[in-house]
């Protein structure tokens, strides 16, 4: 069932590559405009759970990937499909209208590393509190850095008295 | 009589929250109209943090996102390394590793009886639970020295052997908690007043449990027998004989029952486990810790922990830290997009009774 699969979406899809590193997990690289197309045909054909959503900075690149991965019930088979979009241009369309728990996954990648989904009505703080600045889980944010920039101005006990 | 809707904030300052973790309900009477979850109390960025340290330094970092079920945490981190590193582990640690992983889901579900009994008033069945979860963090602390949090395992296998005399101690303690499970039965779970406090509390249906992403006991109450021990096996699961638990309502009381059969299998690994420990060596060698280089690539994996499907996404770029690390962890969907949907038109009295019955954990959420 793999082989077939790996196939059709080969010839269905325009620059999509499959490759696979154990014999349960198939990898997709597709480009940002097939994803949804690709998402709605795994759905048709039983991959109808959403497993997670995360973000990978390849700052070097200047891209973030973008990683979904659906999974199937019947089989062991799980496909994780990686998406990159441009690092300075970070929006995408939300995939909520094909799965409804995107929601939450969406914004946790929205909070961590800025990426605006369009379409995703619930892109409000998950889990940081009072925090516009930046996004700490872009490479180019030092938490080192900001913790002593944050903290160490802080006066000790001895020069408050 | 004029009704009109509040803004009521449950948690984190809340006697019926477990854990730090808040729900802002907007509430017309005692009718939830609408439930937010509010997570973010324990945020404490694990995952940047893990992208700082080596390899070897992360070793003592995943257990701490799960407090009440340290050890999956720890065996997803050593199999996303053994993944990329392409280490093989020996079978003696695979066996040992699923004694813990078994353990440590005993623990954990005894914890979850603990929670839902208090919640419920039982207290005596809350003392028990409590107690014999006790007797697991004892055999931890002297397995590994640490009752909470053991890093244990380390990539390739376990930090070292059991100790002398160790396997009888766990036969006890197995026999000793099957002894008294006629109890727990006779005291909560066969009583008609935990019958008609959980029945229909917070009910789900497959097709709304999928589509919202459940698993582990939230999905197998609803009548569907998956488990990632039996489809994807992983350590020793493959050479074990157990059963996957269901029932088919989808309610609190359903989910509190495949977790009391789930305990009883339990039970069943651990002692096919310590009759058929094979000898030998119990970990493999790793290269220098400062000086070990990952090759480059990415992989998930994934285990059933004691509340559903927990995976890692590892990423490697060939260093000596890892690239990125992103744990999917079963609390999430739980703790929101569910959570969420079975509060709307709950009674504001049911809040704990389904938050705990659906078993989440707020660090798990955070990360």
């Amino acid at each position: 069932m793999n082989e077939e699969l790996a196939k059709e979406i080969i010839d269905n899809f325009s620059n999509t590559g499959v490759s696979y590193t154990s014999k349960y997990r198939m990898y997709i690289q597709t480009p940002k405009e097939e994803l949804f197309r690709l998402l709605e045909y795994l759905k048709d054909n039983g991959f109808n759970y959403l497993v997670m959503i995360t973000c990978v900075d390849w700052i070097d690149e200047n891209e973030f990937e973008l990683v979904y991965q659906v999974g199937n019930f019947n089989t062991p088979l799980r496909i994780i499909i990686q998406v990159r979009i441009p690092r300075n241009d970070p929006t995408y369309k939300s995939i909520i209208p094909i799965f409804k728990n995107a929601t939450d996954y969406e914004r946790e990648i929205h909070e961590l590393f800025g990426i605006v989904f369009e379409g995703n009505p619930r892109l409000i703080p998950l889990f940081l509190d009072n925090w516009q600045r930046f996004h700490p889980f872009k490479k180019d944010f030092d938490s080192r850095e900001y913790v002593k920039n944050t903290f160490d101005s802080i006066p000790t006990l001895e020069e408050y008295k | 009589m004029i009704t009109r809707e509040l803004e009521l904030y449950h948690g984190p300052q809340h006697l019926g929250m477990v854990g730090n973790f808040s729900i802002t309900l907007s509430v017309e009477g005692d009718t939830i109209v609408e439930a937010k979850a509010n997570p973010g109390y324990l945020h404490r960025g694990f995952e940047k943090l893990m992208e700082y340290r080596s390899w070897t330094q992360n070793l003592t970092l995943p257990c701490r996102i799960n407090v009440v079920e340290p050890d999956s945490m720890e065996m997803i981190y050593m199999m996303g390394v053994e993944s990329l590193a392409r280490i093989e582990v020996p079978e003696r640690a695979q066996y040992i590793r699923t004694i813990v992983l078994e353990l440590s889901r005993l623990a954990s579900h005894l914890f979850g009886a603990w929670a839902y009994a208090n919640m419920l008033g039982f207290d005596t069945v809350a003392q028990w639970a409590m107690a014999y979860r006790d007797f697991v963090l004892d055999l931890f602390e002297e397995l590994t020295g640490g009752r909470v949090y053991h890093i244990y395992m380390c990539p390739g296998g376990v930090r070292r052997d059991l100790p002398d005399g160790f396997e009888e101690k766990v036969m006890n303690f197995i026999k000793t908690l099957a002894d008294h499970v006629p109890d727990f039965d006779a005291a909560l779970f066969e009583n008609k007043l935990f019958y008609k406090r959980a029945k229909g509390i917070g009910q789900i249906s497959r097709q709304e449990a999928i589509e919202l992403g459940a698993t582990g006991q939230v999905l197998r109450a609803t009548g569907m027998a998956y488990d990632i021990r039996k489809v994807e096996p992983y350590a020793a699961y493959d050479k074990v004989k157990f059963e996957v638990p269901t029932r088919e309502d989808g309610d609190a009381y359903s989910r509190l029952w495949v977790i009391h059969d789930e305990m009883i299998q339990s039970a069943h690994i651990i002692m096919q486990c310590i009759e058929n420990l094979p000898k030998g060596k119990v970990y493999e060698r790793t290269p220098n810790p400062f000086k070990w280089k990952i090759p480059k690539g990415e992989t998930y994996v994934r285990i059933e922990s004691s509340r559903g499907e927990l995976g890692a996404y590892v990423v490697s770029n060939g260093g000596k830290n890892p690239y990125r690390i992103f744990f999917r962890t079963p609390s999430f969907t739980h703790g929101i997009p569910i959570l969420e949907k079975l509060l709307k038109g709950a009674n504001i009295s049911d809040v704990g009774n389904i938050m705990i019955s659906l078993y989440v954990v707020p660090p798990e959420i955070d990360r």
